[in-house]
């Protein structure tokens, strides 16, 4: 989805957030760049559950290398499955295994994501990206 | 009339908080109410100056806490105009009120009997009902509202001669709609049902008067009426209390026990097994304390203007579907096409506008009006006319950013 050099800017953007305000202005500028999926992408086996808004993953792997394609009705929930794969697309699972996501997510200003409330499932997501 | 909020507002510290750098704007009100000094007062009272269990030790402060818990039960009896205090039953709050009266009618129903509730309920007055018909073989029903959100003028055809449990809520805490209580009562009268209403999101803002009411089990939680969470009551007249069996036992609740056997202590106590909440109950008397000195047609006079001053800004600005009706409610409930309420309620949320966005527990009722789930900004008597405008104004330009593709 994303080169390293995306990732940083990415990373930089929401990094430069010195609000809640900013914070949720970027991950909405965010959301944009979000390749969306097809109605037919969008199955219940391909649904995250968890997530208040709809959210949907598609996990492939080739040659040991993770891709990653997801969507969301929620805009903001696009802006933030961008942030989070852009840390994890194109690596191995060990790779990813390694990134300790919830603190590189908190690092990002997106922590009042990872609470284990009914309003989002960031955390499920995070368990479907790292599962075997 | 000209009711200032500014007269009680003091009274609730938390409201002068600062959410990201903005004034913390709380208009979550149908979820819970905050607590004015009186309620915090007394909690912090009773465990500084009365803390003991109740109903056993003849002690100081066992006789101190029993006095003021039941004077608490006598408060909350006169709050609600019911005719004694042991029709007083403590709950941890409506849901579980509603849970005891399901399983306590279990005994009474049979395959093919009928329960209706209307299609407003919060799940807590309509999966207790649901599970009761699996268990029994008894048949669910359900009173709709129209497609345009109004009751049918015509429903009594709802209630037959089947009918033994009728559940309604007094006001929906999803769109703010009443029900047409009266009526609907006289029907399942007529039919000779039990009657329950949820009055959870009545007591904050209506004067109850439970024998005016005239239904045979009515519900409430504290903490949506000012009071602290984890105390709520379930009043019952005496023949529909004497009729609850238990669906817990333990001590408190009994006279006598032996291996062989228990006999049930009196009313309220047969239905109230453990240690009760006494903090709770002491801070929920507190609570009705608190509003027993406001002139409550003032409070709901102010409460349902705020909401009316949103309905009629967010009308006339256009493009925002408003579930709630235009008047006569503490709470406005919308949505707006192509934009998900949870975007618009983070936006709020980063202006310190704290509101709810959901099914707000009605999944049914949601299906009915075509929506996953509504925005809610829910009132209460601290609200003021500049929160009120400043949530319209947020709202509109979270519309604004979130609207552009």
């Amino acid at each position: 989805m994303n080169n390293s050099n995306q990732t940083l800017t990415i990373k930089e953007q929401l990094q430069a957030c010195r609000s809640k305000e900013e914070t949720f202005k970027t991950l909405v500028t965010l959301s944009k760049i979000l390749q969306r999926l097809s109605s037919e992408e969008k199955t219940d086996e391909n649904k995250v559950k968890g997530c208040e808004s709809a959210v949907w993953l598609i996990v492939e792997e080739s040659n040991g290398i993770r891709h990653f394609n997801a969507d969301s009705d929620a805009k903001l929930m696009r802006g933030v499955l961008v942030a989070i794969l852009s840390l994890v697309e194109g690596k191995s699972v060990e790779n990813i295994q390694k990134i300790n996501l919830k603190s590189e997510l908190a690092a990002l200003n997106l922590t009042s994501y990872l609470t284990s409330s009914r309003t989002n499932g960031v955390l499920a997501i995070l368990e479907k990206i790292t599962s075997r | 009339m000209a009711f200032d909020p500014s007269s009680l507002r003091h009274l609730f510290p938390i409201l002068s908080l600062q959410a990201y750098d903005h004034p913390l704007t709380y208009l979550d009100n149908a979820a819970t109410t905050q607590k004015p000094l009186p309620v915090l007062d007394a909690i912090q009272d009773y465990y500084r100056n009365t803390n003991a269990n109740v109903h056993r030790g003849a002690h100081f402060l066992s006789d101190r806490a029993t006095n003021r818990f039941e004077q608490a039960r006598d408060t909350v009896a006169r709050f609600i105009n019911a005719p004694e205090q042991s029709h007083i039953i403590w709950t941890k709050g409506a849901t579980e009120a509603i849970n005891m009266v399901a399983f306590g009618l279990e005994h009474l129903l049979e395959e093919g009997d009928e329960i209706l509730i209307t299609s407003l309920e919060h799940h807590a007055n309509l999966v207790p009902w649901q599970q009761l018909a699996f268990r029994t073989g008894a048949r669910l029903r359900v009173l709709p509202l129209t497609s345009k959100g109004e009751w049918e003028s015509e429903f009594s055809h709802y209630f037959t001669d089947r009918t033994r449990i009728f559940a309604a809520t007094q006001i929906s805490n999803a769109i703010g709609t009443s029900t047409p209580l009266q009526t609907m009562l006289d029907n399942a009268k007529l039919q000779g049902a039990f009657t329950l209403v949820d009055g959870a999101q009545a007591v904050a803002h209506y004067p109850i008067d439970i024998q005016a009411l005239d239904c045979d089990f009515y519900v409430f939680s504290g903490h949506k009426m000012y009071g602290p969470t984890g105390i709520g009551v379930l009043y019952g007249k005496s023949h529909a209390l004497d009729v609850l069996l238990p669906c817990q036992t333990g001590g408190e609740m009994v006279r006598h026990v032996s291996y062989q056997a228990t006999e049930f202590n009196v009313l309220p106590y047969r239905l109230e097994a453990g240690t009760p909440n006494i903090e709770g109950a002491i801070g929920l008397a507190a609570a009705c304390d608190f509003l027993n000195i406001q002139d409550r047609p003032a409070l709901l006079a102010w409460e349902k203007s705020l909401a009316a001053h949103v309905y009629f800004r967010l009308h006339k600005e256009g493009g925002i579907d408003i579930y709630s009706p235009e008047k006569n409610t503490t709470l406005v409930s919308l949505s707006v096409p192509n934009i998900h309420i949870l975007d618009l309620n983070a936006y709020l949320d980063s202006q310190g506008i704290g509101v709810r966005a959901g099914s707000h527990c009605a999944h049914p009722l949601m299906a009915q009006l075509g929506v996953a789930g509504t925005l809610r900004a829910s009132f209460a008597c601290y609200n003021t006319l500049e929160e009120a405008n400043r949530f319209c104004d947020v709202l509109l330009d979270a519309i604004d950013i979130l609207g552009d593709e």
